[in-house]
């Protein structure tokens, strides 16, 4: 029976295919599950393990083939876990005292991850998770709950909340969708799927459940719509959207090697915003030059504790050499009341937007910012390295993190560590302040980036969430515009390149004007790139600057954006 | 039953890729072989129980087998060990 669902779009793009339902709840299979005798549980427990042994060596020679030999890697180690006979001697020790087999194999994983827990080294610490997740694999076979196999076509992954490693450890090319009954825009996961441009509706809430693993769906990642089991009619719509959408795809990416230049040549760079060393590759496809922004707060996210300048560095050197010599731009953490983490014990706010957030923090925890930077000028011997820090409003708060910058470079050297001496140092212009003191931060600063979102919001005093005043939350608005192009023309009298990582980068008509304010550098989410390219190549430098004149002179925001939409 | 005792002199130690690669080439015997190391005996077959010894570089282990192919196995494991899984 065909059925219609509504959640929040997301990420645009049609998807069609079967649901894949991750992150499940085992507590209702394990409440209707019939135990039988020791021995017949002690049975099942062992051609589980066989079982599960075997599937994992099979995902371990796709991944191998695939030239993925990180992922095989883990999924290798996951099958040695299944096939550990301190672990399977475990098991069966459970099955005497509890008598269920799913129950025995899911303690008995438990009981080993809490070993690991409460190791000193983050590695081992980590490996509990994976622990968990071969128990929760051995204790679903016993359960009966199916697992598709990797080896399938692409699926929609569904769950309520999907941890960021099930879609970061799924190859790209086998999620067609995600489907999320939380409502959180700003989740790990749904950034993954971001900056893979899969489609993705969030918001569904307990309507969830009315879909089901297996089932054929097809979601509108624009609107929000889903639709369940959908009729032969309604699936040949679609299937004409998505050849639409296959069409236009393959038209941007013969766009992706050329470069971004008016056709007088002036040329700007379009780099990518990213969340995780591996959307690098995604980014590559859609013709990014570097990395405009890494958000350095998902190497804090979904963790117990701080990591170290090891992991860190780690997690640094593979984005930087994924960019293959093209500038990283690379953010210190940005993490505040509104979305804290719990081992930092940042207090509660009534006002966490203008609380003790990004760099407040970072000056007042060098536990915290020393080894973040000494794990970036590490990560700087990999490739071309620039360091952003994020909500500065003053001189005096750069002057002193130059200082924690200039201390890492000693303790590196004093520890004999090989770092990089060309890492730049530079600000997010995202507070007013720092835009009306743009000409004097630019005397201490190696470069501007210009951070939109926070910018408009401060700016403006119009919280972008609040759907009463969302009329008033533009880009556009005139007061906006004049303190990005007095922090352009800024970086320009003083020689600092000057970028913008915010939304209104991803903004073609935005982008047109930017160029014409002298901005060298649009930082966005990769799949906007292509629509940014392809409008800077159809205009020249002489006319955007005609239509900046313009701009200039107009007084609201929604004439600008009517004028700039009817004259480019 | 044969043992023999060896310094670990690998960077990393039996950790992560060099655990992994200790506990394959161990599997591949017929014998019972343990590690002793830091006064406590594991199974050399189990990836957890070699991981959660904490060898490090520096470390003093020794490798025990009983076993049809006793000689073999330690022979093989020792070598192993002294060519530091291929890392400095």
């Amino acid at each position: 029976m065909p059925e219609s669902l509504r959640g929040k779009g997301v990420i645009a793009g049609i998807a069609m295919g079967k649901v894949m339902i991750v992150g499940q709840n085992l507590d209702g299979y394990l409440k209707n599950y019939k135990p039988e005798d020791q021995a017949k549980e002690a049975g099942k427990i062992e051609e589980a393990l066989q079982a599960v042994a075997e599937m994992l060596q099979g995902n371990v020679r796709t991944l191998q083939e695939k030239n993925m030999p990180e992922q095989a890697a883990i999924m290798e180690a996951h099958r040695m876990m299944a096939q550990d006979p301190m672990l399977s001697g475990s098991m069966m020790e459970k099955v005497g005292e509890l008598g269920s087999a799913p129950e025995a194999v899911l303690a008995a994983a438990g009981e080993s991850a809490a070993m690991f827990e409460q190791m000193e080294d983050a590695y081992f610490r980590e490996r509990a998770v994976d622990i968990r997740d071969v128990g929760k694999r051995i204790a679903k076979y016993i359960l009966g709950v199916k697992e598709p196999a990797m080896g399938d076509g692409a699926v929609i992954l569904c769950g309520y909340e999907i941890e960021p490693s099930v879609i970061a450890n799924i190859p790209t090319e086998k999620i067609a969708g995600v489907l999320l009954g939380a409502g959180s825009t700003t989740c790990h996961a749904v950034i993954i799927a971001k900056a893979r441009a899969i489609p993705t509706v969030v918001g569904i809430g307990d309507d969830i459940q009315k879909i089901a693993d297996r089932d054929d769906v097809i979601i509108d990642g624009e609107r929000g719509d889903i639709l369940i089991d959908p009729s032969e009619e309604t699936r040949e719509t679609y299937e004409e959207k998505l050849a639409k959408q296959q069409e236009l795809k393959s038209y941007y990416a013969k766009l992706a090697p050329l470069p971004a230049v008016t056709t007088d040549g002036a040329h700007v760079t379009l780099a990518a915003n990213i969340g995780t060393h591996m959307d690098v590759d995604t980014a590559l496809t859609y013709g990014c030059e570097g990395v405009g922004l890494f958000r350095s707060e998902f190497v804090f996210m979904g963790r117990k504790d701080i990591p170290n300048e090891e992991d860190q560095f780690k997690a640094y050197k593979e984005a930087v050499e994924k960019c293959q010599g093209k500038l990283c731009v690379i953010r210190t953490m940005d993490i505040g009341g509104d979305k804290p983490l719990p081992y930092l014990n940042i207090p509660k706010e009534d006002n966490p937007f203008l609380g003790c957030r990004a760099v407040r923090i970072s000056l007042h925890r060098r536990d915290l910012f020393l080894p973040q930077l000494k794990a970036i000028l590490r990560a700087g011997v990999y490739g071309k390295v620039a360091i952003m820090v994020p909500m500065i409003i003053n001189v005096d708060e750069f002057k002193k993190v130059r200082e924690f910058f200039e201390e890492a470079k000693v303790e590196l050297t004093h520890e004999g560590k090989a770092y990089s001496d060309s890492v730049q140092l530079g600000i997010m212009v995202e507070t007013p302040a720092a835009a009306v003191m743009a000409p004097i931060l630019a005397k201490y600063v190696d470069f501007f980036s210009i951070g939109t979102n926070d910018l408009v919001q401060y700016t403006l005093a119009v919280d972008r969430g609040n759907h009463n005043i969302s009329y008033l939350y533009s880009h556009f608005n005139p007061a906006v515009i004049m303190l990005i192009q007095r922090t352009i023309q800024a970086g320009i009298d003083k020689g600092i390149w000057v970028g913008m990582c915010g939304e209104m980068a991803s903004d073609p008509y935005a982008a047109v004007i930017l160029l014409a304010m002298g901005i060298s550098e649009l930082s966005m989410s990769a799949p906007s790139i292509p629509k940014v390219k392809e409008k800077i190549r159809s205009v020249s430098m002489e006319r955007a600057k005609e239509v900046l004149a313009e701009v200039m002179k107009m007084e609201d925001g929604n004439e600008i954006k009517e004028y700039l939409h009817k004259a480019l | 039953m044969t043992e023999a005792t060896m310094m670990i002199e690998n960077k990393t130690g039996i950790h992560a890729r060099p655990a992994s690669i200790f506990v394959q080439t161990a599997t591949k015997f017929k014998s019972k072989i343990q590690v002793k190391a830091k006064n406590k005996t594991v199974d050399a077959k189990s990836i957890l129980m070699i991981m959660s010894m904490g060898l490090v570089k520096g470390t003093e282990m020794t490798i025990c087998a009983d076993g049809p192919d006793e000689a073999e196995a330690v022979k093989t494991l020792q070598e192993l060990v002294a060519s530091k899984f291929g890392e400095e």
